[in-house]
């Protein structure tokens, strides 16, 4: 209630003009009422009354806020936090020595960020993620739905098609093994159709349609309630070119990072974005780095770097608040993201990761 | 898009009028404004002021589609989906052929095909599709001057001697050919920006450009300061650009790239030149 008027969000031709009639808490306004109001600083009746309920909202809240201590503001206990980890699902990646470094999977309401060279595997990862989002919860899954934000142009809907496919079979294979009742009624609706219907594919052009549709993604997110994913396959590409205004492309990206933590956090989705490298030119060598400056590295939570060795695929966790640095060797082969060994069987029933493992992309074959 | 002008964005009359007085006539210098400067131009609440970024926002922003509704259009139209290169075998790695909606790159060291792919690419665009082309004309944008006419007939009459059995024919294939000859990147940039309403005037189905690297590699030294940003700049629009008339269009994108050596602490390595190929990479 002693709230100052220059904090409340009004329209600043008002704060002014109650400032200057000598205004100075949000009691004195609500105390003069409307009409008072109106004569004392020359604004009509209307406008008075709008004024009044944008001060009643606010102070209203506040109210809440200190009385209960929960709701609008994120307060909690660690040991509430950690119940809730704990019981929050991970997104699978379909190589389990990723998942291993990672802690389970891509954790959701965080962050993540894969940089690496072209061609070597960062939207076949993102299209693994958007098709494994979906798997019912008694296979391991979170069973959410997905937005794909391309603005590469890189989403290729026969591999989507691909990958979704190769993720039935192997949760038929699963079923099959196991014959228990949830399995077999959870694959009834977990069909290529309804793994597709549930990806939603935005097609940005540039940085302006970028901006907006993640403005637009909380609206989006509210009327979906399952997504449980969010994908943007290129941060850095529209944001590489026509820039002259290089704090302006800093502010617009820290912009962009706030908006999409508090979506991730809001929703409980995971936030998956991908980033290009470029080179750093040093004293006597250059280095490849990931795109977009020091100050983006901030923005995310974890931090995947993807990289050649000789002709393998390594992935290296860089950055994890949980985790410890590590890297792993993957594959990409016509069912997906998978890992090099066959991993550990659990299950026992399947036969699809072993054989048509196509052999690891040779030097030549890249170029 | 975000050129778009505020007044189509169904903002109200004087709110785009006191806007044009703060030089904010577009989306996108509304949308790159933070939510306090907003308050302070649009003279309006914080409440007020995100339910217009919302209504800006929707004027911008793409349309949604999902997946099944892409794999669904895709069906209805198989054949257009690739530019078959009657190569069997690399028809056969690529899935169908050279694919359309995307960019494809060609790399090799010189003198091992890569102007005489693109010329018979350009030939095969121009064939009917009962043929397997794409019934259309083609946009060779030329930089190194190497593409020559006779060889373009040889290669059509040697190809296809039952097609092209008169003269006729041949010159007709020819008048599909649009050649254009930039030699800096400035003109080709221009170039490349100009070719929506060409594309949809003359019905091109194909457009090459021959080579990339060649333009670049002359204008920008890596080792002076300043023009690796450039070069990357001048790159990501012409990448940009050339995928969006790709992906609108759905027509394929062919650039051809060179070899180069790749300097490090071991032995010299071949690895390709333009570093940004990122955006210009091989599809699939």
């Amino acid at each position: 209630m002693q709230r100052e008027v220059g904090s409340l969000p009004l329209a600043p031709a008002l704060r002014a003009r109650l400032a200057a009639a000598g205004f100075q808490t949000a009691q004195e306004l609500l105390e003069t009422g409307p009409c008072g109001l109106s004569k004392e600083i020359g604004i009509s009746k209307e406008e008075a009354l709008e004024a009044l309920q944008v001060v009643r909202q606010e102070c209203h809240g506040d109210a809440a806020r200190t009385a209960e201590g929960l709701g609008a503001t994120r307060k909690f206990t660690a040991l509430e936090l950690l119940e809730e980890e704990q019981a929050q699902g991970f997104i699978i990646t379909f190589c389990s020595a990723l998942d291993n470094i990672l802690g389970g999977g891509v954790q959701l309401t965080k962050i993540t960020e894969i940089c690496g060279a072209p061609g070597v595997g960062k939207t076949q990862l993102c299209l693994q993620l958007a098709v494994d989002v979906q798997i019912p919860e008694c296979f391991g899954g979170v069973a959410g739905e997905a937005v794909f934000i391309d603005t590469e142009g890189s989403f290729m809907i026969d591999r989507v098609v691909d990958i979704a496919a190769a993720c039935v079979q192997h949760c038929q294979l699963i079923a099959e093994a196991q014959q228990e009742e949830d399995h077999l009624k959870a694959l009834e609706t977990f069909s290529l159709e309804s793994i597709l219907s549930h990806i939603y594919y935005f097609r940005c052009c540039d940085y302006i349609e970028l901006l907006a549709q993640v403005y637009l993604l909380p609206e989006f997110l509210s009327e979906h309630s399952k997504v449980r994913l969010v994908v943007i396959d290129g941060i850095a590409f529209p944001f590489r070119h026509d820039f002259e205004d290089l704090s302006l492309r800093t502010r617009l990206l820290n912009g962009l990072a706030q908006q999409l933590i508090i979506a991730a956090n809001d929703h409980k989705s995971a936030v998956v974005l991908t980033n290009q490298m470029t080179t750093r030119i040093g004293q006597s060598q250059s280095t490849l780095v990931p795109a977009l400056g020091e100050s983006w590295g901030h923005a995310a939570t974890v931090r995947l770097v993807f990289h050649w060795d000789n002709s393998q695929r390594l992935a290296t966790l860089y950055k994890s608040p949980s985790q410890k640095e590590a890297t792993i060797p993957y594959h990409i082969t016509p069912h997906g993201f998978r890992d090099v060994q066959p991993p550990a069987v659990t299950q026992g029933a399947e036969g699809t990761e072993m054989n048509p493992r196509k052999r690891p992309r040779r030097e030549e074959e890249k170029q | 898009m975000a050129a778009k002008k505020l007044r189509r964005a169904q903002l109200s009359q004087e709110l785009c009028e006191r806007l044009n007085r703060y030089q904010i006539t577009t989306c996108q210098d509304f949308l790159c404004l933070s939510l306090l400067e907003l308050m302070k131009v649009t003279g309006q609440s914080y409440y007020e002021v995100q339910k217009l970024l919302c209504k800006v926002s929707r004027a911008c922003a793409p349309k949604m589609q999902t997946a099944y509704e892409m794999k669904l259009r895709k069906s209805v139209n198989p054949s257009s989906a690739f530019l078959s290169t009657t190569l069997h075998n690399l028809d056969r790695v690529l899935h169908g052929g050279v694919p359309c909606g995307s960019l494809t790159e060609i790399t090799s060291p010189p003198g091992c095909g890569k102007t005489q792919f693109c010329i018979m690419l350009s030939v095969l665009a121009t064939l009917p599709v009962s043929m397997g082309g794409l019934d259309g004309s083609v946009i060779y944008i030329d930089t190194e001057s190497a593409f020559s006419a006779e060889r373009l007939i040889e290669i059509a009459g040697n190809k296809f001697p039952t097609y092209f059995d008169s003269d006729e024919k041949l010159f007709w294939m020819t008048r599909n050919i649009h050649l254009y000859r930039e030699l800096t990147c400035c003109s080709v940039l221009k170039r490349i920006l100009s070719l929506e309403e060409e594309i949809i005037s003359k019905k091109v189905k194909l457009i090459v450009i021959d080579s990339v690297a060649s333009v670049v590699r002359k204008e920008f030294d890596t080792k002076l300061q300043g023009n690796l940003a450039e070069r990357s700049n001048f790159l990501t629009r012409g990448a940009s650009m050339l995928k969006y008339l790709a992906e609108e269009f759905s027509i394929p994108v062919i650039l051809t790239n060179q070899i180069t050596t790749s300097l490090s602490n071991g032995p010299a390595i071949q690895a390709d030149l333009v570093s940004p190929a990122d955006d210009l990479s091989l599809s699939e």
